[in-house]
């Protein structure tokens, strides 16, 4: 698929304050459950504020994707059906509730927080929810049918929130390890749920003999009552000389050392660098990174090379991501 | 055709038997639709220069199958195959594409956004984005020539239909079951493309047929060399006399 | 989920008034009818005619994009004059006007019309017009015209003519609605396109049997029942040792071959003398055969004749005869073309070989068909019924365009005449206004004079070194060569030779150069880089080999930059047209036809349509048949010469609703209103013949009086096909030195008539090869047309060049693998005239020794409207590079024979051997390249075309 750093800055930014947002919401509900011991704090004002920037500019950006944009209002159209419809249903639901939420706490004025939290958080995960269905659903490309891409999509964005937020908690100085630990342990999952991904986008799917028929005898000749065989398929021409929609879209490859570069960005910034500046957390010095009290300054930097590393691996998953037409194309398998 | 009719389920044959990959369904189909009212016009980008592009709702693709000496050529038509289960019909946010009670899927152009979502639904590239127009185009099954009351009946088809010469493109009624396209699909096996996704294509594809028998005239055992020439002469000449003298 | 069903209005079209009317398409040879709706007078959809013979309703991709080609920035806008001082082939034009134009060339061509008609080389490439080129080259004088046929598939006409009386090529068509088995030969998309493509899914229903013998399975051959992936330049091989086998089994058909062959035809045996081979004849001239009812011999043949085909006897007058068919026996039932003996040869397995055959033979036999059609055959026999052998065959390029084409189509002809398989229910029937005699009767022009016209037609059939067209030294008349001892029944010329021997001024230089819709300084040329070379070469004065070069096309081709005049020509929606019997014919086998084009399209730049401006031109000069008595022109233009001029009494160009009153099919006196009747009759004419009409015509005797009534043929003889060739048995005896009339001076001319011309059909190994390292170079280079462009006529096409717009030479898989190369590899091409850089792709289904490219695609950069990067420039290319108009060796006096057929003069440009080297990394892109052409004046190339707008 055509990596579009339109759509790939959407999942990453919203990822992030969607997660963050939900995050802070969820522990919001358990200091007044009397679950955890962690009140609000102004960092986490900021925090969901900058968070709801992200989720307001991630949409932003996802507009850019469009070639009509003037008929973007329509998109509300088909939620029945559409899980863009439906994300684009929640993105409106959701903004003004966590909008709210956020404003609250900024002025102070608890009263509605707790609905409103509720609110957020489930609108939160209803939006990054239908975000990965909008992929997920989609059977032509095997890369992104399947429940990983849901759960990856959700663990990465909490974890890059996590990381966020991690940051805002260091200007504080108040060392609530409970964010850094689950941030290290969002971070963990996300990463185990990335390489099982890796894994399961190098095997093979549909051929290209099923493709254009031939278990159904689209093959050569048979004498009568010879038995069929089972035969290779393979592309002579694809019908016009130069690029189309189509292999623009879908069938332009990356070559194998760009695809080896970014996973190396994905894994190093995206997962390597926050692990270790969390680390740090811990009071694990760690040169050039902490002296065993994490240092928010460094852990913006931090959090904008995890982002990074996270545009590294969305713009993978659209690069490693083989639709059936490309079978058509010429693609052995999916 | 004279009036939409519901519960129709319209669709094409394609006759992988008799395709021999000349592109008229191609461009018959491109210059029909380019000045059709229901996508308008089909953008060509770069016509004359050095990557000439366009929007085509009709591809034919070409493949090999088996190997040397026993290998066979197949030309390959791709266009909608306007599936019952039309996914690009329902992930459509906006409501712009749509599948009609005739079985014809269709982009609404007033309504497309472009966010190309239902061409990465779609498993067989059937839609393209017009950078034009910034919209989604596809086949329209001719949906402005089969109910043109002001076409005679048996042009009221598809353009490719109408142009293939081999005659290897069928339209009809799949939903009838005695329809010239039900008829061929049971009397030749005809199938689905990637039926395993559940999209349920209308249109279906015509395996090659099998090699018809011929028998073969009887020989006269003869041995090889020069008594085989001598006798086969022998015998060649009189069985001329005998025929001749009848 | 099941999708819910919307009905929503569908946006409706603004056009308010909607027309329809009806022409011929232009794209290839096919002549389709097309069906034109024009909405608010704009062009909206081009489509086939439903009704049409051609076509049938269908229509390619070439006339399905012809909104395109109307649209093509390329097209020609005005007379353009090369600028004074600038060399040839840079485009450096002045735009002028008519006027002046015409005042130039007419002034020329009476130059040289008064001291030496020869000096005009008059050659046209893919019109459809030859009947009125023809015409007005014998009117001007000049020997020195014809069309492209000589580079493109003479041999399929000729040998057709010089054997069954119509031919493969397009004289004749299969029977698509009852042939049980169909063999198609080297043929890719070609002169026949549409009908083919009806045809074969006519068969395919019919579950007709469908083998296709040809080095590589794209095209029809990919639906093919059966792939034979035969050796380039082996089908005579194959041929013959079908041939074998059924001599072998006795399965042929006697009575055809008895009645309607010259297989019984007695032949002289002298060796030495000059009677050596030719048919014993009566003192009237009739030849003479063996009758086994009489005892005796006879020229008498009729109803009770039963003419012995095997029969060795001496006459009376001491002569020893022998019957053809014992010659035919003789030499195809030994072992020499016995399967086992041509298999490796051809690259088929001999049990293969024995399969075809037989089951040939079954199907032609056991399987005959029987029509309840009563008919009476020439010599008053009457048949209750019409029996069909149904083996059908089509053959051309593949076949053609090799040094052995000839021979080897003639091979074809024999088996059908074998199989008793020809215009019969299920094989291969004539179109009219073939069958014709045996060969045609017209002979070449031989001589020409200042100021008068030829006394016969350029291009003809000889019968003998008699009819050559040579003067006392054997020096030939035409600049090709044509007939001459070089190629003697060059039938259609020798296109591909002319601008070498003009230059060489072998046998003489010429003045001007009149080229028409003729690429020959790019694909119309064997040799293109050398060609190109040889139209800019100059004298030590500096003035130019061939002094004035004239070019006519509607767009800018790469031979327009060479011109120093440039006339421009309409679309083929812009114009009229007549494609008449008396040209190529788009007869079917059941209906003599011809069609028109007409004007569609208002003309919206100024060009003129060159049939007006030869009619024009022919005015001026006051040709003979041009000029009334009293000094004044007899046509205002084409339109009132197609309509008045007449051939003979009755017949003109155009054969439908002929008479004053428009009732009289196919002969009758000119009908003021016949274009008018031809616009109301969807453009086209079709007369149908009754079924007593339709089969067996050569002996058929109603039709041989129809035809004989209607022009198609000079009397109402049969036409008995000819299995032993007697011209080319006259031919070889003068080879031989003992023909009783010319006879050639050079030992060459002589080993070249002594070998090839034998009266039999024979398999050669190719001259070319012959000459050539084949362990150097040992593949064969073939082209073939694509199915969506013709020759160069298609880049300039905004819609097909995005289908195809480069192309890349085609290895079989083992084959490439084995020269080190991989798929998409650039490599050079070798042969040993020439050298190319090109990409590799690999296919299965191409046989190993043969390598191929899609014909005509490489263009030059800046021609055909086209930008000077475009990929046809920069990654197509083309073969003809590797390719010499002379074969390799040369003779003690340095002279260089054509690279042709030795009997036609057919281009052997299939013939070529070549080997590969993958390049060096960083060596890429097409070579040689020609630089790019400045852009003509007024080229606009949009960025983006949103058609209608």
């Amino acid at each position: 698929m055509k990596p579009a750093l339109s759509v790939i800055l959407f999942s990453v930014l919203s990822g992030a304050g969607l997660g963050a947002l939900a995050l802070m919401a969820l522990a919001d509900l358990a200091w007044r459950a009397g679950v955890v011991e962690a009140p609000w704090s102004p960092a986490l004002t900021s925090a969901a504020a900058i968070a709801l920037v992200l989720v307001i500019a991630g949409l932003c950006a996802s507009t850019l994707h469009l070639a009509n944009p003037r008929n973007a209002w329509r998109s509300l159209a088909r939620w029945r059906s559409s899980w863009l419809s439906r994300e684009a249903l929640a993105a409106l639901a959701f903004i003004p509730v966590a909008g709210a939420y956020v404003a609250l706490h900024a002025s102070g004025s608890p009263s509605w927080t707790q609905a409103l939290a509720g609110a957020t958080v489930l609108l939160a995960w209803a939006m990054l929810y239908c975000t990965a269905m909008i992929y997920a659903s989609l059977k032509p490309v095997r890369q992104w049918h399947t429940a990983r891409v849901p759960v990856a999509f959700f663990l990465l964005g909490h974890a890059s929130g996590a990381l966020l937020i991690a940051c805002a908690i260091a200007t504080e100085r108040t060392a609530t390890n409970g964010w850094m630990v689950a941030a290290v342990l969002l971070f963990v999952l996300a990463l185990i749920a990335k390489i099982e991904y890796w894994r399961f986008v190098g095997a093979s799917g549909i051929t290209l003999e099923t493709a254009i028929g031939v278990p159904h005898g689209v093959a050569p000749p048979r004498r009568e009552h010879a038995r069929p065989r089972s035969v290779a398929a393979r592309l002579l021409d694809v019908g016009h000389s130069k690029g189309t929609f189509l292999t623009d879209e879908f069938v332009n490859t990356q070559s194998h050392s760009t695809l080896r570069a970014m996973r190396a960005a994905a894994l190093i910034a995206g997962f390597g660098i926050p692990l270790l500046w969390l680390a740090s957390s811990f009071g694990i010095p760690l040169p050039g990174l902490g002296d065993g009290r994490p240092d928010w300054r460094v852990g913006a930097m931090v959090w904008l090379a995890c982002m990074l590393g996270l545009t590294a691996e969305r713009w993978l998953f659209f690069a490693e991501a083989r639709h059936t037409v490309r079978l058509y194309h010429g693609d052995r398998t999916t | 055709m004279t009036a939409a009719n519901p519960n129709m389920k319209l669709g094409l044959v394609i006759d992988l038997d008799t395709c021999v990959g000349c592109h008229a369904c191609a461009t018959a189909c491109k210059e029909w639709n380019g000045a059709s009212a229901i996508s308008g016009p089909l953008a060509d980008y770069d016509p004359y220069g050095a990557e000439p592009s366009g929007v085509w709702f009709n591809r034919v693709r070409h493949y090999e199958v088996g190997a040397h000496p026993d290998s066979k050529t197949i030309n390959f038509p791709m266009s909608c195959l306007h599936c019952e289960e039309a996914a690009c019909v329902s992930v459509c946010p906006t409501g712009a594409s749509y599948k009609r009670s005739d079985g014809i899927v269709l982009v609404d152009q007033d309504k497309c956004m472009g966010c190309n979502l239902c061409a990465w639904a779609c498993p067989y590239g059937a839609r393209e984005l017009d950078q034009c127009s910034g919209t989604m185009k596809k086949c329209t099954l001719c949906v402005d020539r089969i109910y043109d009351e002001r076409l005679p009946e048996d042009e009221r088809q598809p353009a490719c239909v109408l142009a293939c010469p081999t005659h290897a493109r069928h339209f009809g009624d799949f939903a009838d079951p005695d329809s010239n396209v039900s008829t061929m699909v049971r009397e030749r096996g005809g199938f689905s493309l990637l039926s395993e996704l559940g999209y349920v294509p209308v249109n279906q594809y015509l395996p090659p047929r099998d090699v018809p028998a011929v028998a073969i005239s009887t020989s006269p055992t003869a041995p090889s060399g020069e008594d085989a020439s001598a006798s086969a002469l022998s015998r060649l000449i009189a069985r001329a006399r005998a025929v001749l003298a009848r | 989920m099941p999708i819910p069903a919307e009905d929503r209005p569908l946006p409706q079209s603004p056009a308010t008034t909607r027309r329809v009317e009806y022409s011929t398409c232009y794209m290839c040879a096919c002549r389709c009818g097309i069906q034109v709706t024009l909405e608010d007078d704009e062009l909206r959809f081009i489509q086939g005619t439903r009704d049409h013979p051609v076509n049938q309703g269908v229509l390619c991709a070439k006339g399905s994009a012809g909104i395109m080609k109307q649209r093509s920035p390329a097209k020609l806008r005005k007379p353009l004059r090369r600028k004074p001082g600038a060399l040839r082939g840079r485009n450096e034009f002045d735009e002028i006007e008519w006027d002046e134009a015409l005042a130039i060339v007419e002034a020329r061509l009476r130059a040289i019309r008064t001291t030496d008609p020869r000096k005009l080389a008059f050659f046209t490439g893919r019109d459809q017009m030859q009947a009125l080129t023809g015409l007005w080259a014998q009117q001007f004088g000049t020997p020195n015209w014809a069309a492209h046929g000589g580079f493109c598939s003479v041999n399929m006409a000729a040998a057709g003519l010089y054997s069954i009386g119509f031919s493969f090529w397009e004289f004749g068509a299969p029977d698509w609605d009852r042939a049980k088995y169909f063999v198609l030969w080297g043929v890719a998309e070609d002169h026949s396109s549409n009908p083919i493509k009806i045809g074969l899914d006519k068969l395919k229903r019919n579950r007709a049997k469908f083998v296709s013998i040809n080095p590589i399975r794209t095209g029809y051959s990919a639906i093919a029942d059966e792939w034979l992936p035969i050796r380039p330049g082996t089908d005579g091989l194959l041929a013959l040792a079908i041939v074998h086998v059924l001599l072998r089994d006795g399965t042929i058909d006697y009575e055809f071959l008895a009645r309607y062959t010259n297989a019984p035809w007695l032949v002289v045996d002298a060796p030495g003398t000059s009677e050596h081979g030719l048919f014993a004849r009566d003192r009237d001239g009739r030849p003479l055969v063996f009758d086994d009812s009489l005892g005796s011999v006879t020229s008498d043949v009729g109803i009770a004749t039963v003419p012995a085909l095997f029969k060795t006897l001496t006459l009376d007058d001491g002569r020893h005869v022998a019957t053809v068919m014992t010659h035919v026996a003789g030499r195809y039932v030994g072992d020499d073309y016995a399967p086992a003996a041509v298999a490796e040869r051809c690259g088929i397995a001999a049990d293969t070989i024995e399969r075809l055959a037989r089951e040939m033979a079954h199907v032609a036999f056991e399987e005959a068909i029987e029509l309840p059609i009563a008919w009476t055959d020439v010599w008053g026999r009457h048949h209750d019924k019409v029996v069909g052998r149904p083996v059908a065959m089509y053959a051309m390029r593949g076949i053609s365009a090799h040094s052995n084409g000839f021979q080897t189509c003639r091979a074809l002809h024999l088996l059908q005449m074998l199989l008793g398989a020809l215009d019969g229910p299920g094989n291969f029937r004539a179109r009219a206004p073939y069958p014709k005699p045996i060969p045609p009767h017209q002979l070449p022009a031989t001589a020409c004079a200042p100021g008068k016209p030829l006394t016969r037609a350029p291009l003809g059939f000889p019968m003998s070194p008699d009819d050559l067209a040579i003067d006392e030294h054997g020096v030939p008349l035409r600049i090709d060569k044509a007939y001459s001892w070089e190629s003697p029944i060059a039938a259609h010329g020798l296109m591909h030779m002319v601008i070498a021997n003009a230059v060489a001024g072998d046998p003489y230089p010429i003045d001007m150069l009149l080229l028409f819709m003729a690429n020959m300084a790019w694909n119309s040329a064997m040799n293109t880089g050398v060609t190109r070379d040889l139209l800019c070469a100059q004298n030590e004065d500096g003035s130019y080999k061939i002094p004035f070069v004239v070019v006519c096309d509607a767009f800018a081709s790469e031979t327009v930059a060479f011109a120093d005049l440039v006339l421009p020509d309409t679309t083929y929606l812009e114009r009229y047209d007549a494609i008449s019997l008396l040209d190529r014919p788009i007869s079917e086998p059941d209906a003599p036809a011809d069609a028109i084009r007409h004007p569609i399209v208002p003309l919206d730049r100024d060009v003129r349509p060159w049939q007006d401006v030869l009619i024009e031109l022919a005015s001026r000069l006051e040709f003979p048949a041009f000029t009334r008595d009293d000094g004044r022109r007899k046509f205002v233009d084409y339109r009132d010469f197609i309509i008045r001029f007449e051939r003979a009494p009755g017949i003109g160009f155009l054969g439908g609703w002929r008479g004053e009153r428009g009732d009289e099919p196919l002969v009758g006196a000119p009908n003021p209103r016949q274009w008018e009747a031809y616009e109301k009759h969807h453009a086209f004419f079709a007369y149908h013949l009754p079924d007593q009409l339709k089969w067996h015509r050569y002996a058929n005797r109603e039709y041989l009086e129809f035809a004989q009534d209607v022009g198609f043929i000079g009397a109402a003889e049969p036409i008995v096909m000819q299995l032993w060739s007697e011209p080319l048995q006259k031919f070889r005896l003068a080879g031989q030195g003992v023909y009783a009339g010319r006879q050639p001076t050079d030992a060459r001319d002589r080993e070249r008539l002594a070998t090839y011309f034998d009266p039999l059909p024979f398999w050669y190994p190719s001259l070319e090869g012959c000459e050539t390292d084949c362990a150097k170079y040992p593949l064969m280079a073939l082209t073939q047309r694509p199915m969506m462009m013709y020759h160069s006529w298609d880049a300039q096409n905004a819609w097909l060049r995005q289908i195809i717009a480069d192309n890349a030479l085609y290895v079989n898989v083992r084959t490439a693998h084995e020269c080190g190369l991989a798929d998409g590899d650039w490599a050079w091409v070798e042969s040993t005239h020439g050298k190319l850089r090109c990409r590799i792709r690999t296919m299965e289904g191409v046989e190993p020794g043969t390598v191929w490219t899609w014909n005509a695609i490489g263009k030059q950069g800046g021609a055909w409207g086209l930008a000077a990067d475009a990929p046809e420039a920069t990654t197509g290319f083309l073969l003809n590079h590797l390719i010499c108009e002379h074969l390799p060796k040369r003779g003690d006096d340095g002279r260089r024979i054509t690279n042709s057929d030795p009997i036609t003069g057919q281009a052997a440009w299939f013939d070529v051997r070549v080997r590969l080297t993958k390049c060096e990394s960083g060596e890429y892109g097409t070579a040689p390249c020609a630089p790019p052409l400045a852009d003509a004046a007024g080229v606009a190339r949009p960025a983006v075309i949103r058609w209608p707008e």
